[in-house]
């Protein structure tokens, strides 16, 4: 407690194995210490998460891409490898109620740099050129308004007669659902790619309904989102120093802050940024106090000054755990073990903290 | 009335310094100047050694030099509409944004952000100017409306995005994107440059340089000669039924 209140610009990280008390304790935790919070949607999907917030596209459950969608598109993503039950469950393989056969009947379409085990699955391929996927959204945004005819021939290593077929297949759908993973949002381009993404879908929403989801990869990252957004108004990257919410990509991220040495004292919840920050944010994280607050021995327990172990989430602790479509899925502990929770021991440190700050509940 | 800050060495890491207040119009008026480095308010006189020669009738009189460590500071010029800001060394994020008037000379490296939001006046920037140069904020969706930023070196990626007016002109190598979204006003470019101008709607940008990895959304509208040099001239985005003019020397990757 003591390290968080003497420091001048302390910085909370992590969040995405917490449950949802724990990650609202933390944005009030930052809210009185005057620190930065961020979570690590910042550096998986990037510039999709504020993207969407930011420009305001209203997606839908997976429930309904599996009983609605005849179209399927993946970019930038391998749900094969990364989401393995997504295809199974909600995609290719799911029962469709509203048509027969539907493991034959749905397309599925498949955008990559490279062939994926995704890919192989897919009923069309379009390798594109690595970092051109903005120019292939564009040109797929012009065949939609209906000017085919102004595109050169090959597009970033695509011809362009095959994303006029393409642009029919999704024109053509009762619903198109895409899928967009870090082969689009960490690629070049990055937040204008998503932007690129979300005009598309407008266009399509003309001639049929059509949801973006991007493929989030930790557990609970959808309530970290949505809990600093209820907050402080935004989703992720949250300065509170000066006691308001600032939000900034690029200079209010973990990664930005590390790698400039900004931060003084850091306090990881829930994750593991000492395997997957880069070097630098690394080697700052050792220099500084860093606290772990989580139930597991990673690379960040060796980078921290302390550790507090937690009991695990879904192991020996319940809650609440954001399924990537915003639905809500309780989880229940399997037995009681003698650890708390990590919400417990942040509450612990909230009350010490306001009671150092002569603040009132 | 010129005042001179120089900046202390820090004890702390280099924690930025939030220094909006460091305009003329709060030197003219004698007002307290107060600066946030990280969540800690501090006064002026805590960061920097301050020296004030002469008096001034109005701001458009005063001329504040800063040198040291000045990488550190954000938001110097921040809302400045007269007067004289000069930086000998580097400046950090979000230099003369939303400024409508007055001057900022830049002797080193200049951060990201540097002039976004501006509807007036000069920024000059010597050295290399950082990613957003000029461009829109995330959550907004204007980048500068008037005004002049003159950068002598390179600028990175996004520069002039969602330029809305004035003009911003790069002498040296401008980064991906540069010109996303262009609304209005211009953009130039001396040097080399990737994927200008994407989702372009109106404005104008020239690119002396080659263009690569070239959109394929713009329509070719023939060629033009400034200066005695060929160009070639195209008109879009298409993906966004813009009109906007883009003329490049050369282009690659089409």
């Amino acid at each position: 407690m003591e390290i968080l209140l003497d420091a001048d610009r302390p910085l909370l990280f992590g969040w995405s194995n917490s449950f949802e008390e724990a990650q609202l304790l933390g944005v009030r935790i930052a809210g009185l210490i005057g620190g930065v919070i961020d979570n690590t949607a910042s550096i998986y999907e990037g510039p999709a998460v504020p993207g969407f917030e930011e420009l305001r596209h209203q997606g839908c459950t997976l429930e309904q891409v599996k009983e609605k969608s005849n179209v399927v598109v993946y970019w930038g993503c391998d749900p094969v490898m990364s989401h393995p039950r997504h295809m199974s469950r909600y995609t290719t393989y799911a029962r469709y109620l509203f048509l027969d056969n539907s493991f034959r009947k749905r397309t599925v379409i498949v955008f990559d740099a490279r062939k994926t085990s995704t890919s192989n699955l897919a009923d069309e391929f379009v390798k594109i050129d690595p970092g051109c996927d903005y120019a292939v959204l564009s040109a797929l945004r012009v065949i939609f308004l209906g000017k085919k005819d102004l595109l050169p021939a090959f597009i970033s290593g695509v011809l362009r007669e095959q994303l006029v077929h393409i642009a029919e297949l999704i024109k053509n759908s009762r619903v198109c659902a895409f899928f967009i993973g870090q082969g689009l949002s960490e690629t070049r381009g990055k937040f204008e790619n998503i932007r690129n993404v979300v005009e598309l879908a407008r266009e399509l929403n003309k001639h049929t309904e059509t949801s973006i989801f991007p493929m989030w990869e930790h557990g609970n990252i959808y309530s970290a989102k949505k809990v600093l957004n209820q907050i402080s108004g935004y989703p992720s990257s949250v300065d509170f120093a000066r006691g308001v919410g600032y939000y900034n990509p690029g200079e209010t991220t973990a990664v930005d802050v590390l790698a400039r040495n900004e931060c003084d004292a850091c306090l990881i919840v829930g994750s593991d940024p000492g395997a997957i920050l880069p070097r630098p944010c690394c080697q700052h994280l050792a220099q500084i106090p860093t606290i772990q607050i989580d139930p597991h021995i990673n690379a960040t327990t060796h980078l921290s000054k302390i550790q507090i172990p937690t009991a695990q989430s879904g192991i020996d602790a319940e809650g609440v755990y954001y399924r990537m479509d915003g639905t809500p899925v309780p989880i229940k502990k399997l037995y009681q073990s003698g650890y708390p929770s990590d919400a417990e021991v942040l509450k612990r440190i909230y009350i010490k903290i306001m009671d150092s700050k002569g603040v009132k509940p | 009335m010129k005042v001179t800050l120089s900046m202390r060495i820090p004890k702390n890491p280099p924690i930025p310094v939030e220094a909006e207040m460091i305009i003329p119009q709060s030197f003219y008026q004698g007002i307290s100047i107060e600066l946030y480095e990280g969540n800690k308010k501090r006064g002026l006189e805590e960061i920097f050694d301050v020296t004030i020669e002469g008096e001034a009738d109005s701001p458009d009189e005063v001329e504040i030099v800063l040198c040291g460590d000045t990488g550190r500071l954000k938001r110097v010029g921040q809302k400045m509409g007269s007067g004289k800001i000069t930086i000998f060394g580097d400046a950090g994020m979000h230099f003369g944004n939303f400024m409508s008037g007055g001057t900022i000379t830049i002797h080193g490296n200049a951060g990201s952000w540097l002039g976004s939001g501006m509807t007036g006046g000069l920024i000059t920037c010597h050295g290399d100017a950082s990613h957003f140069c000029g461009a829109a904020y995330r959550i907004g969706c204007k980048g500068m409306e008037g005004g002049k930023i003159e950068v002598y070196r390179n600028s990175g990626d996004f520069t002039a995005g969602y330029l809305s007016g004035g003009t911003i002109h790069i002498h040296g190598r401008s980064g991906d994107l540069s010109g996303v979204g262009l609304r209005s006003g211009e953009l130039l470019i001396d040097g080399d440059s990737e994927r200008v101008c994407g989702g372009m709607t109106g404005g104008r940008c020239i690119v002396s340089g080659r263009v690569y990895d070239m959109l394929p959304t713009f329509e070719k509208k023939g060629t033009v000669r400034i200066g005695g040099k060929k160009f070639c001239r195209f008109e879009g985005d298409m993906a966004n039924n813009g009109k906007g003019e883009l003329v490049v020397s050369s282009f690659f990757n089409y």
